[in-house]
């Protein structure tokens, strides 16, 4: 009957529902529900059957969709040839995921459930009755635990007895009405080839712009008249959230007849210390442990020994002589052998940045991610962010963009995703393009203003973080649009299992190559081209009034300005070659211009990607003067106060 | 009120750790789309709930989940305790 060929997992956020598409197909896929790598439906041949599609789509807290996740979903079931549903559940929180099943199980789509985390549920002292499930819904209901494989082989074998579930409720009489007559017009005027109509008109009924958009392809009368079904049944209190409290309502019965909880279950050490984290007086020196482990190994192992290990010796004394001495013997051309080897070579300067440089910053600091992610960490770090989050108009969920920033800008503007509304994804980026260094330029701030002195590091940290707080700030006031609390679950602690983070990564570092690597070279592409028609002297020179006069570092320094676009490091780097010759006041200057001055290349297509052309040439307009702006100040405060110059 | 019940309707974010609570209603100050995320996350009328924390957010557990709620949200969340 059905000719499709698709199965796609849905369920709740961290329900572990990638774990087990991996164990399902074998191919790698992000696990966590973390929009920016997941947002995009991912999908693989399946390891039983080579012709059956996998799809996993993104986690949903609940349908009608209201988020870019929960709105792919949507797309997923309305656009993919489905033969079945892979219902991923939590069987420690039945009631969500059955207030999900609840709506599932409208759209007619055969389904298999897949009680996931078991282990986690029994550990809390509560067990779900499988068997009464699969009677109660009409449908096979497996036991899993994917992050340890245990029940995969069962779930592939009851595929096969996937069923259409019986429907959980029946609405009270006025919505039934309501759903009924929408019914009728859909299955008139746009039936759909797989999903029931009573399931589209439920969803429609809950406002969801996806099918909502999948309707008004019928015909205008039709749609028109849809519409006015809906505007009277709202009317008359058939609204998406009384909709919601019904299916909650007979999920939360259903949930409770099938399971059982055992009253005096021990408190658990991972509830424990989850709650030390965000305690009061411990969660402080806990997140300073975390975030000196993390520096210790990004900052010191990742952007020290193995950036060493890489620039200097793989590529600085192999690859690079060897690939010039090719280059030079066999390309004739002297422009095109300058532009692969030359001072702005696509090799010597594209890719040994970012295989040599990024690259292993970016592992290290993707597996320190990864492993906080797993643990459940994150989720608390944006509940003591938040105070912190709310002065620039954000929550607290902003703090995974903002810690991933300090790795990769680029990647974090990406993730800015994750954040609910347009209006904080701006503020997160602006913020981000201004005043979050990444690990590269970090790398080179701390070597550079260490050396002078620690007093030089702590004013340019004082001017990083004082700039951070009066720019969002002032964002929070002036872009238009209201703030949106924080309202967040908070998974369970747990020991990141070492694979999946290990895959994580990996998939990250894939998306870094392909991503990324492309936008470093075209940077690099641009300087060269700027370099060989004279313009990048031309700037340097038209610069150097600023540079010299208002912000007090010799003229030479400019020239790192224009490096720093390309590199951020590297104009620190420029910078850095000169300070024999730079005074202290001159480095702290330099270096805190340099830090708030433009993001690299790679991050502003990043943002243009994002934002558009528009809205980026607009951060840019207000950065490069802001940077000069605080710099020149800075310089004559400080001028000011050590008069000799230090 | 028409209950016999005469424990009084209070804000979530007034009740101290350790108390237990029943949800009465999230009023209309909460924008819609989040309160039907607060519904979907467990928080919706007649559950029993146990606050945890106070700061820095109020924190509490409802059946085996931890939710987050920022005091400009639990101020709008009305309870009862039981």
């Amino acid at each position: 009957m059905h000719s499709a060929s698709a199965i796609a997992l849905v369920g709740n956020p961290n329900v572990g529902k990638s774990v087990l598409f991996h164990r399902l197909t074998g191919a790698y896929v992000n696990v966590s529900n973390y929009p920016g790598t997941t947002v995009e439906v991912s999908r693989a041949a399946a390891r039983f059957d080579a012709d059956i599609d996998l799809i996993d789509t993104p986690g949903v807290l609940s349908l009608p969709a209201r988020s870019d996740d929960e709105r792919a979903t949507v797309r997923a079931l309305l656009h993919e040839p489905l033969r079945a549903l892979i219902q991923v559940g939590d069987a420690k929180n039945l009631r969500r995921t059955l207030t999900l099943t609840a709506l599932l199980a409208e759209l007619g789509v055969p389904a298999v459930m897949a009680l996931n985390m078991h282990d986690e549920a029994s550990a809390r002292g509560v067990t779900v009755d499988a068997s009464a499930l699969a009677e109660a819904l009409g449908i096979p209901v497996v036991p899993t635990v994917a992050t340890g494989g245990e029940g995969v082989a069962q779930l592939t074998r009851h595929l096969s007895d996937a069923r259409k579930p019986q429907p959980l409720l029946h609405y009270d009489s006025t919505t039934e009405d309501a759903i009924s007559e929408l019914s009728q017009l859909i299955m008139q005027h746009r039936p759909h080839p797989r999903l029931a109509a009573r399931g589209l008109a439920i969803l429609y009924l809950g406002e969801d712009s996806e099918v909502e958009a999948w309707l008004r392809n019928a015909t205008h009368e039709a749609y028109a008249e849809m519409m006015r079904v809906r505007t009277a049944a709202h009317a008359s209190g058939v609204t998406p959230p009384a909709l919601a409290h019904e299916r909650g309502e007979a999920a939360g019965t259903l949930a409770t007849r099938v399971t059982r909880r055992c009253a005096d279950a021990s408190p658990l050490l991972s509830h424990r210390l989850g709650q030390w984290v965000i305690h009061r007086v411990w969660a402080w020196p806990i997140l300073f442990g975390v975030l000196f482990a993390v520096y210790q190994f990004v900052g010191v192992f990742g952007a020290g020994t193995l950036v060493g290990l890489m620039e200097d010796g793989l590529f600085g004394e192999v690859l690079n002589p060897i690939v010039t001495r090719l280059v030079h013997t066999h390309v004739g051309i002297p422009w095109l052998a300058d532009l692969l080897v030359g001072q702005y070579g696509l090799w010597t300067m594209g890719m040994t940045y970012a295989l040599a440089l990024i690259l292993p910053i970016v592992t290290t600091f993707f597996i320190a991610f990864g492993l906080l992610e797993d643990s459940g960490y994150f989720a608390r770090l944006s509940v003591l962010s938040n105070r912190l989050f709310k002065l620039f108009g954000l929550n607290g969920r902003a703090v995974l963009p903002m810690v991933l920033g300090l790795g990769c800008v680029t990647m974090a503007t990406l993730t800015t995703r994750i954040l609910h509304s347009p209006r904080e994804r701006l503020i997160a980026i602006f913020l981000m393009a201004l005043a979050i260094p990444c690990s590269a330029q970090l790398g080179v701030v701390l070597g550079f203003l260490g050396a002078i002195s620690f007093t030089a590091l702590l004013i340019w940290l004082g001017v990083m973080v004082g700039v951070l707080i009066l720019a969002g700030w002032l964002a929070a006031r002036l872009i238009p649009g209201r703030r949106i609390p924080l309202v967040t679950e908070m998974p369970p602690m747990r020991l990141p299992v070492p694979g999946n983070v290990a895959k994580k990564t990996v998939g990250r570092l894939k998306w870094y190559l392909i991503e990324v690597i492309p936008l470093f070279l075209l940077g690099t592409f641009i300087m060269f081209l700027l370099n060989q028609f004279g313009a990048l002297s031309a700037i340097i020179r038209a610069g150097e009034p600023l540079v010299s006069g208002w912000l007090g570092l010799p003229a030479e320094a400019s020239a790192a300005f224009v490096m720093g676009f390309l590199r951020r490091d590297f104009g620190a780097t420029g910078l850095f070659a000169l300070s024999s010759e730079l005074t202290a006041i001159q480095a702290v200057v330099g270096m805190v211009t340099l830090t708030l001055f433009v993001p690299c290349i790679a991050s502003m297509m990043m943002i243009i990607k994002e934002q558009g052309i528009k809205i980026a040439s607009a951060m840019l307009a207000l950065i490069i003067p802001f940077a000069f702006f605080i710099g020149g100040l800075l310089n004559h405060l400080l001028r000011l106060l050590w008069v000799t110059g230090a | 009120m028409s209950h016999t019940d005469h424990t009084a309707r209070v804000p979530l974010s007034f009740l101290l750790p350790g108390t237990k609570a029943r949800v009465e209603a999230i009023d209309d100050a909460v924008d819609s789309t989040q309160r039907e995320q607060l519904v979907a996350y467990g928080l919706a009328a007649n559950r029993p709930l146990l606050v945890l924390q106070q700061r820095p957010m109020i924190i509490v557990m409802i059946d085996e989940v931890e939710l987050a709620l920022e005091t400009d949200v639990a101020r709008h969340v009305w309870v009862k305790r039981i």
